[in-house]
């Protein structure tokens, strides 16, 4: 009795093995691929222009854009970029009927659009260069 | 987003179900006396390791496989040693229920306390005294000094020197830019490991030599800016290893079984011999749970719990093993890659190096590839102290997979 289950048991025990193995390379296979692809295709998002490496501090390659999205140094931002150079409450983009404006929230080294600081609210258009501290980002809206 | 949640589930469940089935085996098999703790440890076991996963998917942001492997690899190690011996199963049991619960302690204490960077000095000074305490008071099993006793308790200190030697590395390189200005800076690191090796040596624990040399070496190939060190070190490996051939006549025996077991089946080579009889008898299903005859080997439930389990549970478990070993060690490289904290990445380097080549030479050894050195293998063999120094590099491996914000304070002065 026992040996005839024993000899089903090692068969089964052989399969699940296999499959705990499969399922765990299966998810670190997606963990993979979800770092490359965040389905840019149909979303403004902000593109990092300086190189990764040279930046001293933890940031991304790419930020997708909501309706409201603040940029700053603080925790509660949308964006956290950890520059000195840049302000706890840096700067904010709202969006309105597809468009993004951004606006300067007083931040003390101020932020630039294709090299001139910007005192008001700014309208962007694809391929505006933004600089904010030590970085630059390209805005990127194809619609 | 939600085809991810439920991915999660799956290697769970099945880590679940295989736990149950073998539990049912058990109970087919003891069905004329059957006993009521035995079921009742097993059931919590399972219960616990479930409940830890689906804890740890709430508490860490991060890695989530590192815990369902080795939890996988513990409950492969445990049907094969309960059905080797049942008492030892069930200090076993007893083990890695301690060692969750030591996972869960050092995560949350490694994670809490900050500074673990500044302290090399605290790691060298409490290596060096376990090392003293171990000379003094140590008990002598099969040619090593490395056991102490405690009372009822065992353990062995290089268990946790081990841990301690990782610590003392990161620490060295976060800061080497201060110790390379000193007079002979970059020399400090290798007295201090030559001073462990050195107290291993007098131990006669020469796995545990190898396991050191091998993570010491690694990191410093990675890390270490002056590059003739590397050769040095690499040159005196190599004239201590010859050393230790003429100097240690047990490890001449290992070298005269590797080479050549079936002259000495007798008495030397009987060990090997049997575990390469084993997982032939095995074949690639096995013999079946219980219907092998894994107690031929001395220390099946040791050293060579490998060849009982290729030979009950067939050679593709033992494969499924090594795999599991493989992913592991991935797992670990991607941590440290992914770290940004410089001495969190060398701890992850060298946690994964120390699970990887542990269980290298001990399958690498058993399956007669490399001259045999009797070390366990991290999370499946029987052993109190290894199993829990596993476990609680397995919780520093947990924190080192997720994004520390350590270096926040350093700007919290500017606008």
């Amino acid at each position: 009795m026992y040996n005839i289950f024993s000899l089903i048991f090692k068969y089964i025990f052989i399969v699940i093995i296999y499959l705990f193995i499969l399922s765990i390379i299966r998810l670190i296979y997606l963990d993979i691929r979800g770092i490359d692809t965040t389905s840019l295709d149909h979303s403004i998002y902000l593109k990092l222009i300086n190189r990764k490496d040279t930046l001293p501090f933890k940031i991304q390659e790419y930020y997708t854009l909501k309706d409201i999205t603040n940029l700053g140094r603080a925790n509660n931002n949308e964006i956290i970029i950890k520059d000195p150079y840049v302000s706890k409450n840096h700067l904010k983009l709202v969006k309105d009927e597809g468009n993004y404006y951004l606006e300067d929230l007083n931040s003390a080294n101020g932020t630039y659009v294709n090299g001139d600081r910007i005192m008001d609210v700014v309208k962007l258009k694809n391929g505006d260069r933004i600089r904010v501290g030590q970085v630059e980002f390209l805005y990127v809206n194809r619609e | 987003m939600f085809k991810k949640r439920i991915n999660y589930k799956v290697p769970r469940n099945l880590l679940v179900l295989f736990e149950l089935l073998a539990l049912f085996l058990i109970f087919i098999y003891d069905k004329d006396n059957f006993d009521k703790y035995t079921f009742g440890s097993g059931i919590a076991l399972i219960f616990m390791i479930y409940i830890s996963s689906f804890i740890l998917l709430r508490i860490s942001t991060g890695d989530n496989y590192i815990f369902l492997i080795a939890t996988m690899l513990i409950s492969i190690g445990i049907i094969m040693i309960y059905r080797i011996d049942p008492a030892l199963g069930m200090k076993q049991v007893i083990w890695i229920g301690m060692g969750i619960f030591l996972f869960f302690i050092s995560y949350f204490i490694v994670k809490k306390i900050k500074g673990w960077k500044d302290w090399t000095l605290l790691y060298g000074g409490v290596s060096i005294a376990l090392f003293v305490i171990t000379l003094l008071f140590g008990t002598r099993t099969k040619g090593s000094l490395n056991w102490i006793n405690i009372g009822r308790f065992r353990f062995q200190p290089t268990e946790i020197i081990k841990i301690l030697l990782i610590f003392l590395i990161a620490s060295y390189y976060t800061n080497y830019e201060k110790y390379k200005e000193k007079r002979f800076g970059s020399y400090y690191l290798i007295g201090i490991v030559y001073l462990f090796i050195g107290f291993l040596f007098v131990q006669k624990d020469l796995g545990t030599v190898l396991i050191f040399y091998s993570i010491f070496l690694a990191l410093q190939f990675i890390y270490e800016e002056d590059r003739k060190l590397i050769l040095y070190n690499v040159l005196f490996f190599l004239v201590s290893g010859v050393a230790g051939y003429f100097m240690f006549s047990h490890v001449r025996v290992r070298f005269e079984t590797w080479i050549n077991p079936w002259k000495y089946i007798d008495n030397k080579g009987y060990q090997i011999t049997q575990s390469l009889f084993a997982i032939a008898t095995g074949g690639f299903f096995g013999t079946g749970i219980g219907l092998g005859h894994p107690d031929f080997i001395p220390e099946v439930h040791t050293d060579f719990i490998f060849s009982a389990i290729c030979e009950e549970m067939g050679i593709f478990t033992g494969i499924g093993v090594i795999m599991l070993f493989l992913i592991l060690v991935y797992r670990g490289f991607k941590i440290a890659i992914n770290q940004d904290d410089k001495f969190f990445k060398i701890v992850a380097l060298g946690i994964s190096i120390l699970f990887g080549i542990q269980s290298f030479i001990i399958l690498g050894g058993v399956l007669k590839m490399i001259p045999l050195t009797g070390i366990t293998i991290p999370f499946v063999s029987y052993g109190g102290s290894s199993m829990l120094s596993s476990f609680i590099a397995l919780g520093i491996l947990q924190v080192a997979s997720e994004d520390l914000d350590l270096g926040e304070e350093k700007y919290e002065q500017g606008t």
